[in-house]
């Protein structure tokens, strides 16, 4: 049972992928301006290097062949090279992608830590004042543009009380060794005298865009929680469990909340690539160095390798995201692997 | 008048009247739908209506702060900008930008939607599971990167971004109203319906449209809330409308250089796709309980 639903799953992983490369490989063709600086992403060509790049290229033959050259050439690692520096696009996308990584998965964590509880207690208090006020809040702080919001965090923390910095990961005064590309464990694992000092410096930095990024997971795991635990509390299992005379609490965490979580589990998945455009949106704003930005910056730039490189990457994160909580919510819902 | 009664007798009203007797129950619904009928009015009336051009400059009043304030004019109620225009005027025409394009884009995604979900949901076995699949894939493409990516190819403009929010919202509403037509056709009733001889076309118009009408237009809702934000959001990184255009998200972004000088213009136009979104999910929220409650009784 759970392999053929493995099975299935990975043959759907694959169609996907190969669905991704497909689209990502007929851009080179879609984009604006020739298809071998695109393929190449060298902005001059000698015409001595020409015939030598058509060749390697495979452009004189089959679009089948060159379909799985650029295959190939994808899974070697050769990505093709940045119109704007000139640098390989695979490095750079390494050098910026754990940026996003981190503030996407400090806002998820802070919108589990506030969403569920706050879900929950609005569903077991859904007619006392505060239930009432958590649900109004949360329909108002899912209806806010993300990028108005931020810039009113901005104009109030930064330019009238000075108290947050508006821009940056780390002020740059400090001079952090790259390790792992994530500022907060990098700063743990060298060896700076001044550690203690840099982690307050990237903890102020950090807190303005993770606040704004968190806002809109947070709303939603509170108004799923809310919605999914208030449908399990009027099954009649909850009735039956009363009735064997458990207490309330005991009925809300063995039988309530484990039912009620499994929607929200996949609720995540669902949600992820809403909260990586979210990121990309916040990262412009605040200026932290992540994809988001960068791929803005190539945009502005007409830099179509980048794109390229940027749609492969961020696509295959939603899916790894995506997948992951399918099998979540597999693996605690046995009901759901019939499907 | 009231009716006089002398025999006990039920009084059946139509679908439409149960749902809105439900809905008018719910004040905070209500108010959402009043302020959502403002927005459609301006809309479509916002040229009539607006007091002066939205692109005259007028150099001699540039940066007038709001009427509220000591140096403020009452013909300029919200001021003007570094160029001088009229921000009311610039900020009533922006509905139609913001509100209008966002409206159209779920208008046009609802419609693809409707017939890929009728093909998804009519059809079984190998044409429903491609269909899936490739449903899958639109689903993990970002929004945003969608537009950067359709911008790229098309060049910057708002009504190239518009296919990019419609191909965005479009994998949702295949996936509900696949969902909603497969839950229909379980029923006795289009059971019953084929025994008749209803052909699928027949089943589909008669049988299962009427019953999930109400499903189609809670999740336009909720789309709608979706594209409100996606078309201010960008015009604000510039891939959509362009600068002298007064959509809202423009508008902020053309606000930015002077957060300092005149917050009110990057406060006002964030309020009112505040107020926008909010109106929409106030509907929305009010349509699927009501909805629910009419299913009830």
């Amino acid at each position: 049972m759970m392999l053929h639903y493995f099975l299935r799953r990975t043959f759907l992983i694959a169609f996907v992928f190969v669905a991704l490369t497909v689209l990502a490989f007929s851009l080179s063709y879609l984009f604006p301006g020739e298809v071998l600086n695109n393929v190449s992403g060298l902005t001059s060509i000698d015409p001595e290097q020409q015939q030598a790049l058509i060749q390697y290229y495979a452009l004189d033959q089959s679009v089948i062949m060159q379909y799985l050259g650029y295959v190939h050439r994808i899974l070697a690692g050769e990505w093709g090279l940045s119109f704007s520096s000139q640098q390989p696009v695979l490095a750079e996308i390494i050098a910026v992608f754990p940026a996003t990584l981190e503030l996407a998965s400090y806002a998820l964590i802070l919108s589990f830590v506030l969403g569920i509880p706050l879900g929950l207690f609005a569903a077991v208090k859904a007619d006392s004042f505060f239930g009432k006020l958590i649900s109004g809040i949360t329909l108002v702080a899912y209806s806010i543009p993300i990028f108005w919001w931020a810039l009113l965090l901005i104009m109030l923390f930064s330019l009238t009380l000075g108290l947050l910095p508006t821009a940056g990961r780390i002020n740059v005064l400090f001079d952090i060794p790259t390790t792992t590309g994530f500022m907060l464990p990098d700063i743990w694992l060298s060896d700076i005298p001044y550690k203690s000092e840099a982690t307050q410096d990237a903890l102020r930095h950090l807190l303005l865009p993770a606040i704004v990024l968190a806002t809109y997971p947070t709303t939603v795991m509170i108004r799923f929680t809310r919605d999914s635990m208030l449908a399990v509390l009027e099954q009649s299992y909850i009735k039956t469990a009363r009735a064997k005379g458990l207490s309330r609490a005991q009925v809300l965490y063995h039988h309530g909340l484990r039912n009620a979580l499994l929607p929200v589990i996949r609720q995540i998945g669902l949600q992820f690539s809403t909260l990586i455009t979210l990121a990309m949106i916040t990262e412009v704003i605040f200026s932290w160095p992540g994809i988001g930005q960068w791929l803005l910056d190539s945009i502005y730039q007409r830099n179509y390798p980048a794109i390229q490189g940027g749609l492969l990457v961020v696509s295959c994160l939603v899916i790894v995201v995506n997948m992951l909580t399918e099998i979540l919510h597999t693996l605690f819902n046995p009901l759901a692997r019939k499907a | 008048m009231k009716k006089f009664r002398l025999y006990f007798e039920e009084h059946n009203r139509g679908p439409l009247t149960q749902l809105w007797q439900q809905f008018q129950r719910q004040h905070v619904a209500v108010f959402g739908l009043v302020i959502f009928v403002f927005f459609l009015l301006l809309t479509i009336f916002a040229p009539l209506l607006s007091p002066h051009s939205p692109y005259l400059q007028n150099s001699d009043l540039l940066l007038l702060p709001p009427s509220w304030s000591e140096q403020g004019l009452v013909q300029y109620p919200f001021g003007t900008d570094d160029l001088g225009r009229d921000l009311m005027s610039r900020l009533m025409k922006g509905a139609t930008y913001t509100f209008g394009i966002a409206l159209i884009t779920v208008i046009g995604s609802l419609l693809m939607g409707l017939a890929l979900g009728a093909m998804a949901g009519m059809s079984k076995g190998l044409k429903s599971s491609i269909f899936n699949h490739v449903l899958d894939l639109a689903l993990t493409i970002p929004s945003l990167l969608l537009a950067i990516i359709i911008v790229a190819v098309l060049g910057p403009g708002l009504w190239n971004t518009t296919w990019a929010i419609m191909l965005a919202l479009l994998p949702q509403f295949v996936h509900g109203i696949r969902n909603a037509i497969q839950d229909t056709l379980k029923q006795d009733y289009v059971a019953a319906y084929r025994l008749d001889g209803a052909s699928n076309w027949q089943v589909l118009r008669y049988a299962v449209l009427p019953n999930i009408w109400e499903h189609i237009t809670v999740m336009a809702t909720m789309a709608l809330s979706t594209a409100i934000l996606d078309v201010a959001a960008l015009g604000f990184l510039g891939l959509g409308a362009q600068a002298p255009t007064s959509e809202w998200g423009v508008m902020i972004a053309d606000a930015l250089d002077l957060i300092y000088l005149a917050p009110w213009a990057i406060a006002l136009p964030g309020l009112l796709v505040f107020a926008a979104v909010l109106s929409v999910n106030l509907v929305g929220d009010g349509l699927r309980t009501a909805m629910t409650k009419r299913r009830e009784n």
